[in-house]
């Protein structure tokens, strides 16, 4: 046998000439091998397409034999052989037609592509995988989008049903105690009034701790203020709010700072009913304000007491975290230091907290300068 | 947007009749150069894409329309109102063949004749009935068109090895000819493999050229026999030829058969 012919025989790819109907006129030893057939069983008597599967003979009929036909070449088409013994295998083949002696033929090259098929394979089940994903992903959207509706409308109906029954209830407690009624009724009035007044503050969290999540983040207006007044004020009012308690304010330099006071009263409120509720209740509780020359400042409260576990104060200014230790009936739903935190943030500032037992606990509002 | 573009039609050749020819699953309006010289010397000639296939406009693709054969039989109708004359004859490859039995119903009238090249109403066997196919073969074949996928879906052009011998298709066509969005090319192979268009060729009151092949694995002996006995006006016409595309491998032999049959309607 001459080398050449060995080549061809042996080759490391299939190889086989059909007459255009597609019936085997050649094959070489490998491709014989592959399919099973002997080169006599295949040789005049099967054509191409008789040993593809049923898919493939249409694909065949519907894509091989149309561009072949018309390009004279085809190339990289993956089709299913069935083998002799009935198990399939997976083939890469190249087409050419070619004029031989007057006669159409078409020589084929095909290799085995196990890996590749299976490749393939893993690659369409992943973007099947994909794609069920993404259609998952747009329901879980679409569903969040439905519940940022919803809790809008909460807002709505917190904001509003519930308020105006509240001022309601509020109202009639002073015009009550403005009457004439006796030191035991006046005892429950102002029971409900300050009841009534912890409702309002909750509904106030709670809108700002929606509005939060919501991604709008609080509304804040900064205008200038003066802080040193804002605050005195705001620890004057605290201070009756929390009889037979220590309520300290300290400022240092400047006053006039740019911030939206309101918000800073709550910041202030809120860091103060924190200290009133986990200090200890002989020892003072200080806030501290300050200005500096480029008008940035810081607001500080400060209280004695069992210092907060670390595990706890990298937490602490998520919704819903409450301090170690007991909680005051009515007094928190753990919204105040996420709120703290959203102000300062909203305010281009930060706020962060420092807590032991021997210097005490310590939060620290910063707000940089306009 | 324009009928002309969303099928890609071209329009050629003058003469007393109009003739339509339509590709089928697989390629498109391309399978049909080796015929249409001919019949645009005697006719005026509409050549299409159907919407999906080779240069038609992918944006007219909807999945809903084109889920059944009847949205490419509405498109059929609105081509040959658009581009045909008082006499109009509609050649349909495979699948094509029955988009014009839909065509023709919607409209009747509109076509004088049917030319139904390796046609089929219904490829899945059902009882007595033998269309060729089980339900699990054409799962197969949208299996291998799914692994083919790689091959023929992405923007690079196939390897052409070469143009031996003269091929008929120009290089500017390769790229595109028998490429389908694979998306697209399965939702067409399930409208075309899972139609059953058998009572509607009772309906058919046109003439109509069966011309079948005398082994074509996608239209058997047995599908022409049924077509003839079921289709009021059907003249089956038995060509020798392996293969499905009798236009490409036996042009003459075809058109032969197709000229008698249009002699015969005084075409």
């Amino acid at each position: 046998m001459s080398g050449s012919q060995q080549l061809l025989d042996d080759a490391a790819c299939g190889l086989a000439r059909t007459a255009s109907d597609g019936t085997f006129l050649h094959a070489n030893r490998t491709f014989c091998e592959w399919v099973g057939y002997s080169s006599d069983e295949l040789c005049g008597r099967r054509k191409l397409q008789e040993l593809l599967t049923m898919g493939g003979r249409i694909f065949h009929q519907t894509h091989w034999h149309p561009l072949l036909q018309m390009q004279g070449s085809i190339a990289e088409v993956k089709l299913e052989v069935v083998h002799s013994d009935g198990h399939t295998l997976p083939m890469v083949m190249n087409a050419i037609r070619r004029d031989d002696g007057g006669v159409t033929v078409h020589d084929i090259a095909v290799f085995i592509a196990r890996d590749r098929d299976t490749y393939e394979r893993e690659l369409l089940a992943s973007r099947r995988k994909l794609e069920a994903l993404v259609a998952e992903a747009t329901r879980l959207q679409l569903e969040l989008k439905d519940r940022a509706l919803f809790a809008e409308q909460m807002v709505g109906i917190v904001s509003h049903d519930l308020r105006n029954p509240l001022s309601t209830v509020q109202m009639g407690a002073v015009l009550l105690s403005r009457g004439e009624a006796t030191p035991n009724q006046l005892r429950v009035l102002g029971r409900i009034s300050r009841a009534a007044e912890r409702a309002n503050r909750l509904i106030t969290d709670l809108l700002d701790f929606t509005q939060a999540r919501m991604g709008k983040g609080i509304s804040v207006a900064p205008q200038p203020m003066d802080l040193r007044a804002t605050i005195s004020e705001v620890v004057e009012e605290l201070a009756l709010a929390y009889p037979g308690r220590k309520l300290l304010h300290r400022h240092e330099g400047n006053c006039h700072c740019t911030a939206d006071a309101d918000r800073v009263s709550q910041l202030v409120g809120n860091l103060v009913s924190n200290a009133m509720a986990y200090g200890q209740p002989e020892s003072e509780v200080t806030v501290t304000s300050s200005v500096d020359e480029s008008s940035s400042c810081v607001v500080a409260v400060h209280n004695m007491g069992t210092p907060i576990p670390a595990q706890v104060q990298s937490v602490l200014f998520q919704p819903m975290v409450r301090g170690p230790g007991e909680v005051q009936a009515g007094s928190s739903v753990g919204l105040g230091l996420f709120i703290v935190a959203e102000i300062a943030k909203a305010h281009g500032g930060a706020v962060a907290v420092e807590s032991t037992a021997e210097t005490g606990t310590l939060f620290r509002a910063t707000f940089p300068g306009a | 947007m324009s009928v002309r573009q969303r099928n890609n039609v071209h329009v050629s050749g003058e003469g007393p009749a109009t003739m339509f020819l339509a590709h089928g699953f697989g390629c498109d309006q391309n399978m049909w150069r080796l015929l249409e010289p001919t019949y645009s010397r005697r006719y005026r000639t509409v050549l299409f894409d159907l919407v999906g296939s080779g240069n038609s406009d992918l944006s007219a693709y909807r999945a809903d329309k084109y889920g059944t054969l009847h949205g490419y039989a509405e498109d059929v109708v609105e081509i040959a109102r658009e581009f045909g004359g008082e006499r109009n004859i509609f050649v349909g490859h495979s699948v094509s063949a029955m988009i014009g039995v839909l065509a023709d119903l919607k409209a009747p009238g509109l076509f004088a004749a049917h030319a139904m090249v390796g046609p089929s109403p219904c490829y899945i066997n059902d009882g007595d009935y033998v269309g060729g196919f089980t339900r699990k073969d054409i799962d197969g074949l949208l299996e291998t068109l799914e692994s083919n996928y790689l091959g023929w879906s992405s923007t690079m052009a196939p390897v052409i090895m070469g143009a031996p011998q003269k091929p008929e298709l120009g290089v500017e066509l390769t790229n595109s000819f028998c490429r389908t969005d694979p998306e697209i090319a399965k939702q067409f192979a399930r409208a075309t493999f899972l139609s059953d268009h058998r009572a509607d060729l009772a309906k058919l009151q046109t003439p109509a050229l069966i011309l079948q092949c005398s082994d074509d694995i996608i239209a058997p002996l047995s599908v022409g026999d049924y077509m003839q006995r079921t289709l009021p006006r059907g003249t089956l016409k038995v060509i020798k030829n392996v293969g499905h595309c009798p236009h490409l491998s036996e042009p003459g032999a075809s058109t032969d058969a197709i000229n008698e049959f249009l002699a015969e309607q005084g075409l």
